[in-house]
């Protein structure tokens, strides 16, 4: 440091009054930063503390820089569901209103910048600074839309196959076969039919009640469509930037689970059932083969109860149901997105306070805790992480292997069609080939011009 | 209705086995909250106050505390209230007994308002409001709820004013007051109790509401007990159905205690009925 | 006299006139209007703005557009030249515009990113984020990604661009790159034409005629079954049935998943005779349909128990017992006596409660959300999930209001037909409280 002491002074008292925009006085300057969190329980409040932490540090960096400014972090999680969420967060940036940072799915990118209640992250931080150098880039790719990164992830997470490991036995596995399971799943050596094979088999020796062989996710979200990519679908066309519909993968997706139902193996009435029994029951061995997600770890093995997972749990990537298909994973990582403020300033200490929450060290604290994955490889060399059996084992075997559902306007409504397909599939109210054709119907109805039909 | 020829044993027999379900409901909303029973038993085995911890524990990051929330719900209950028997008392008199042009024309109105899909109108609703600013305050939830229960208010007032005799007017009238005064003095006194009526069934009205504080005002300085308690049932890491209970039953007993209160009055204004 | 009078009603009149016009009548009229646009999440509510995307570009290309011209407005460019040298230098000082000039001068960065990691190379480079952010915005000279609140903001950005431009074409690309919404009567036509409208219409039929059904014969059976019991007797079993329709419906559902649900009531109560343990209200379609009956039907059972014992009430007490004395059973003082004086009271609750069932959702919203599937899904509860609530988050305000049209529409003329049956006049005089 080359000036001298009062020069440093003036200079910094200077910047404080550019920054607080005629504040009038060198007092502290209070700025409020609301964070609200979609789909969020306990176990991931550290979305909302780790903006909490983020802004202790930035306070101390920016004292350092002679600017006095007292950041208040306003935390809300409590909104009910997604549908809940995304409600109370459109209705309020309509308003003006909105929270300064959102944690939300990726998905919502796309038609929230277009309605401009987000701004781009780039915008505001160097993207070549830590920590979000050192960010996986296909996180970042995730995060962003048109080629502009809108936010930073929050987190990542992936939806692997289950196996509860005493039914296997029970039907001729052996331990060795066992382990080298995630391993055929990755070669394409097991595929769907063997899951309703073996599926059966659990159920006809009457080692699990019927409809207790492969027990799905009971309710919309992103599992579904890896269920597509098993049978070779895919949802996005880079080139054109439009959705896609492929008849043919998304038939045979839809009669695999028409098959599951008539094998005996899932219920006919499984959707719809209460989260709060299909975890109980999954975590207990009630169901042979399921499929769920990398933070329900934290549920199976807290509240669940379920204390050797290791030991009775084996996990693999969704296996391939053809040969066009793939074995394969969807991430769908929440994201930090900055809303558009009228105050420039506001939304750039938004940005730089995701920024600092998304350093290792602080997103691991978040990782460990919900049983989620890390955003960055370095966060390997955090012991907390490194030492953290679930964390490292998932994040090699699934993560690797995860693609996310497209970033686009439409994909809402693609992603519901889709589903309500399925549901009239499974049901029985439709053949697989019939749900398709209406399907098919809908979405040209509803997407129009962003819709390639295969 | 007695009778000598007829016994109404089988009756109530009958009428009790119906009200089996909705007993049941009512019995364990109560016993559940202050006792605990191991997992596939219906019959308690201790007591504990374990349930009732949401009154004094301090909430997690991003939640909020029940008091501010009952605080809210007493506030937006009171005064949409007291708004919609303002309003009403007004409204109802000029309807029932002040010549004015359009009379007829709004009565029309209002009984047709009164059958309306008024939820069905809540996009358009949230643009108003938000053009006022008024979106996720209590205030501009408080207004719509008004807006809503005002038609069926207005009505009751006016059939109240239908009783009055005409001749009060008429004498005081005579004796040279102005309308206005012989409505303050000589008319209010006697539609009072209809007024308290309206008064209750409005406040139970809006202490119940949940769409409109739902969808009007999603965030904390907003929330009542209705989304609260929704939002607690919603977050799938704590099916804990002794504790939404206990708040479920924190949020009735003000409900309860009214409805044994006011229990003639309510099962008078209720036969107009506001919902199906 | 009567001057003042008209004053006086107006004055006493224009508080409720002010609110139920401004939130009344004027949604009423808004739900109209949005019904008829495209309005959702993605095109905002407030209006939009001219923004150009790589996918606007797709789409123009498949419209005709000049390929060329489309190549140039698709990459993003930035270009060291005088004008942004000159803007720099009178925002951030001579020293840095002359060093950029002198080591990059006429040179074209692809993108932002490596723009900034030339300016931070230098010497003068700004010492914040937010500088040097703003240094690079100086040498933009594409459009690419670019929001612009008017449209004329966005044809001088597109002019200054120096692209050989027809003025159709500025209009094509004007056009395909607003966001916000648009007039259209498309969500009708998507209306029709959607396989799930006849099956949410279907719904809506079986959940009012059962409901009504079960709400009329439920309640005649209650207000003549407490007509015959003593008066204690009789105002229990009242209170009972009363109290569904006062508590909170956010309670009252839940009590009635406590009593369904896997963990429940029905299954714990079942599973000590060795019954597995389901969830009794979304087991099956035909379960979630007879729970959302009874939970709308326990509410609405009230309302016509309180309007027909008052009701029978009114028939003078002689006629009763001198029928008793004749030896009538009680079947036939019901059937002769009891139930002719109900006719005008039943006809009320059907049609009241045909318009509120249909345009009610709060009890199906909170217990089943319209599940399992889309079993229980109804018509207004389709247009709340269209508009306001579904998993994908994109809101479809414009198609959830055409949807909310079709109920305002249905209401408006049923009301206008029961003022016709239930004589207006006779209406306009009958008090609705007795005291």
């Amino acid at each position: 440091m080359t000036r001298s002491l009062p020069k440093l002074r003036i200079a910094a008292a200077a910047a404080a009054v550019a920054l607080s925009l005629g504040a009038g006085s060198a007092a502290a300057k209070d700025v409020n930063i609301k964070v609200w969190a979609g789909g969020t329980n306990e176990a991931d409040s550290y979305r909302m503390e780790n903006i909490e932490i983020a802004a202790e540090i930035l306070e101390r960096e920016l004292a350092l820089q002679g600017k006095d400014i007292d950041i208040k972090v306003e935390g809300k999680r409590d909104f009910g569901k997604w549908k809940e969420f995304k409600q109370a967060v459109q209705l309020a940036a309509e308003s003006g209103d909105a929270p300064n940072i959102v944690v939300t799915s990726h998905l919502d990118i796309a038609p929230w910048s277009k309605a401009g209640l987000i701004v781009p992250v780039e915008d505001y931080v160097d993207m070549d600074a830590w920590p979000i150098n050192s960010i996986y880039p296909n996180l970042m790719e995730i995060a962003s839309y048109n080629g502009v990164t809108f936010g930073l992830p929050q987190d990542a997470e992936s939806r692997p196959f289950f196996f509860w490991k005493d039914t296997l036995k029970k039907i001729g596995y052996s331990d060795a076969q066992i382990e080298a399971l995630p391993e055929k799943v990755e070669n394409k050596e097991y595929k769907l039919t063997d899951v309703l094979a073996d599926a059966k088999k659990a159920v006809d020796m009457g080692l699990v009640e019927k409809g207790y062989g492969f027990y799905p996710r009971p309710s919309n979200g992103p599992d579904y469509a890896q269920f597509y990519q098993s049978f070779g679908g895919k949802m996005l066309d880079k080139d054109t930037g439009k959705l896609i519909l492929d008849k043919k993968s998304m038939t045979e997706f839809y009669q695999f689970f028409i098959d599951a139902v008539e094998a005996g193996v899932t219920r006919k009435n499984h959707l719809g059932t209460d989260w709060g029994q299909w975890y109980s029951e999954v975590a207990t061995g009630k169901a042979a083969l399921w499929h769920g997600g990398t933070w329900h770890y934290a549920r199976y093995t807290a509240k669940e109860g379920l204390d050797d997972f290791f030991g009775k749990v084996q996990f693999s990537l969704i296996p391939a149901g053809d040969e066009d298909g793939r074995p394969n994973t969807i991430t769908q990582p929440l994201v930090y997105l900055v809303t558009k403020q009228n105050s420039e300033e506001d939304m750039e200490i938004a940005a730089e306070l995701v920024k600092i929450a998304s350093s290792p060290r602080l997103n691991t604290l978040h990782a460990i805790k919900s049983a989620h994955l890390g955003i960055s490889p370095e966060q390997g060399n955090i012991a907390l992480y490194a030492n953290d059996r679930w964390a490292s084992e998932a994040t090699e075997r699934l993560l690797v292997h995860a693609n996310a559902q497209p970033n686009h306007t439409a994909f809402g409504q693609f992603n519901q069609i889709m589903f309500k397909g399925l549901e009239t599939a499974w049901t029985g109210t439709k053949s697989a080939e019939d749900a398709v054709a209406e399907v098919e119907e809908e979405m040209k109805a509803a997407l129009g011009n962003m819709l390639i039909v295969r | 209705m007695k009778s000598r020829n007829f016994s109404s044993l089988p009756i109530i027999i009958l009428l009790a086995l119906v009200s089996l379900p909705l007993v049941t409901m009512y019995v364990f909303l109560f016993v559940d909250t202050i006792s605990d029973a191991p997992a596939g038993s219906l019959i308690p085995t201790s007591f504990t106050l374990e349930h009732w911890r949401f009154l004094w524990e301090e909430p997690k990051v991003g939640e909020t505390s029940i008091w501010p929330v009952t605080l809210n719900t007493f506030i937006f209950a009171a005064t949409t209230s007291s708004i919609v028997m303002t309003v009403s008392l007004m409204a109802g008199y000029a309807l029932s007994r002040l010549n004015m042009p359009f009379r007829r024309f709004m009565l029309a109105g209002l009984i047709t308002l009164h059958a309306f899909p008024t939820i069905t109108l809540i996009i358009a609703i949230f643009l108003i409001l938000q053009l006022l600013g008024l979106y996720n305050t209590l205030l501009g939830v408080i207004i719509v709820k008004t807006a809503l229960e005002l038609p069926f208010g207005i009505w009751i007032m006016k059939g109240f004013y239908d009783t009055v005799p005409w001749e009060i007017e008429m004498a005081g009238v005579q004796d040279g007051a102005s309308r206005f005064t012989v409505w303050w003095k000589l008319v209010l006194p006697q539609v009072q109790p209809g007024l308290v009526a309206l008064g209750v069934f409005s406040f139970l009205s809006a202490w119940s509401e949940f769409i409109l504080p739902q969808v009007l005002s999603p965030s904390g300085s907003g929330q009542v007990l209705s989304t609260y308690l929704n939002s607690l049932i919603l977050d799938d890491t704590r099916p804990d159905f002794n504790m939404f209970k206990s708040v479920g039953l924190f949020y009735a007993m003000p409900v309860i205690f009214i409805y044994l209160t006011f229990q003639k009055k309510l099962m008078n204004i209720y036969g107009g009925g506001s919902k199906g | 006299m009567k001057k003042p009078s008209h004053l006086l009603g107006l004055g006493f009149m224009l508080p409720a006139l002010i609110v139920v016009v401004l939130f009344f009548l004027l949604p009423v009229f808004m739900t109209a209007g949005i019904a008829f646009t495209n309005m959702s999440t993605d095109t905002g509510i407030t209006g939009g703005a001219y923004e150009l995307t790589p996918n606007t570009i797709h789409n123009l290309r498949t419209q005709g557009v000049d390929n060329n011209l489309l190549a140039q407005l698709e990459t993003d460019v930035y270009r060291i030249d005088e004008p942004g040298l000159a803007a720099l230098a009178t925002d951030m000082g001579d020293k840095l515009a002359k060093e950029l000039g002198d080591t990059h001068g006429g040179v074209t960065f692809q993108s932002r990113r490596e723009l900034e990691r030339a300016i931070k190379k230098l010497k003068n480079k700004p010492r914040s984020t937010r500088k040097l952010k703003k240094a690079a915005a100086f040498f933009k000279r594409s459009i690419l990604n670019q929001r612009f609140e008017t449209e004329s903001e966005f044809v001088s950005a597109t002019r200054n661009l120096g692209l050989d431009l027809a003025p159709e074409h500025q209009e094509v690309l004007s056009k395909a790159s607003y966001t916000g919404w648009t007039w259209t009567t498309e969500n009708f036509s998507l209306m029709t034409k959607l396989p799930s409208t006849l099956r949410i219409a279907g719904n809506t039929v079986i959940y009012v005629f059962f409901t009504l059904t079960f709400n009329v014969s439920f309640g005649l059976f209650l207000a003549i079954t407490t007509f015959y019991l003593p008066g204690k007797a009789a105002a229990t079993f009242r209170t009972i049935w009363f109290l569904p329709r006062i508590l909170p419906p956010v309670i009252y559902v839940l009590m009635w998943k406590w009593l369904t649900w896997d963990t429940g009531f029905i299954s714990t109560f079942f599973g000590q005779f060795g019954v597995p343990a389901k969830n009794w209200m979304l087991d099956t379609n035909f379960h979630a349909w007879v729970v959302i009956i009874l939970i709308n039907g326990f509410v609405g059972a009230s309302m016509g128990m309180i309007l027909f014992s008052s009701a029978i009430r009114a028939i003078p007490a002689p006629m009763l017992y001198a029928s008793e004395v004749d030896g009538a059973t009680r079947w036939q003082q019901v059937r002769y006596i009891i139930l002719p004086q109900l006719r005008w009271p039943i006809l009320f609750i059907t049609s009241y409660q045909t318009l509120s069932l249909l345009t009610s959702f709060e009890y199906i919203f909170l217990a089943t959300d319209g599940g399992p599937g889309k079993a229980t899904e109804v018509w207004a509860l389709s247009a709340f999930h269209q508009a306001l609530a579904n998993y994908g988050g994109n809101l479809q305000y414009g198609y959830g209001a055409a949807l909310a049209l079709v109920l305002v529409i249905i209401g408006i003329i049923a009301s206008v037909g029961y003022l016709r049956v239930f004589n207006f006049k006779e209406l306009v005089a009958r008090p609705r409280i007795e005291q």
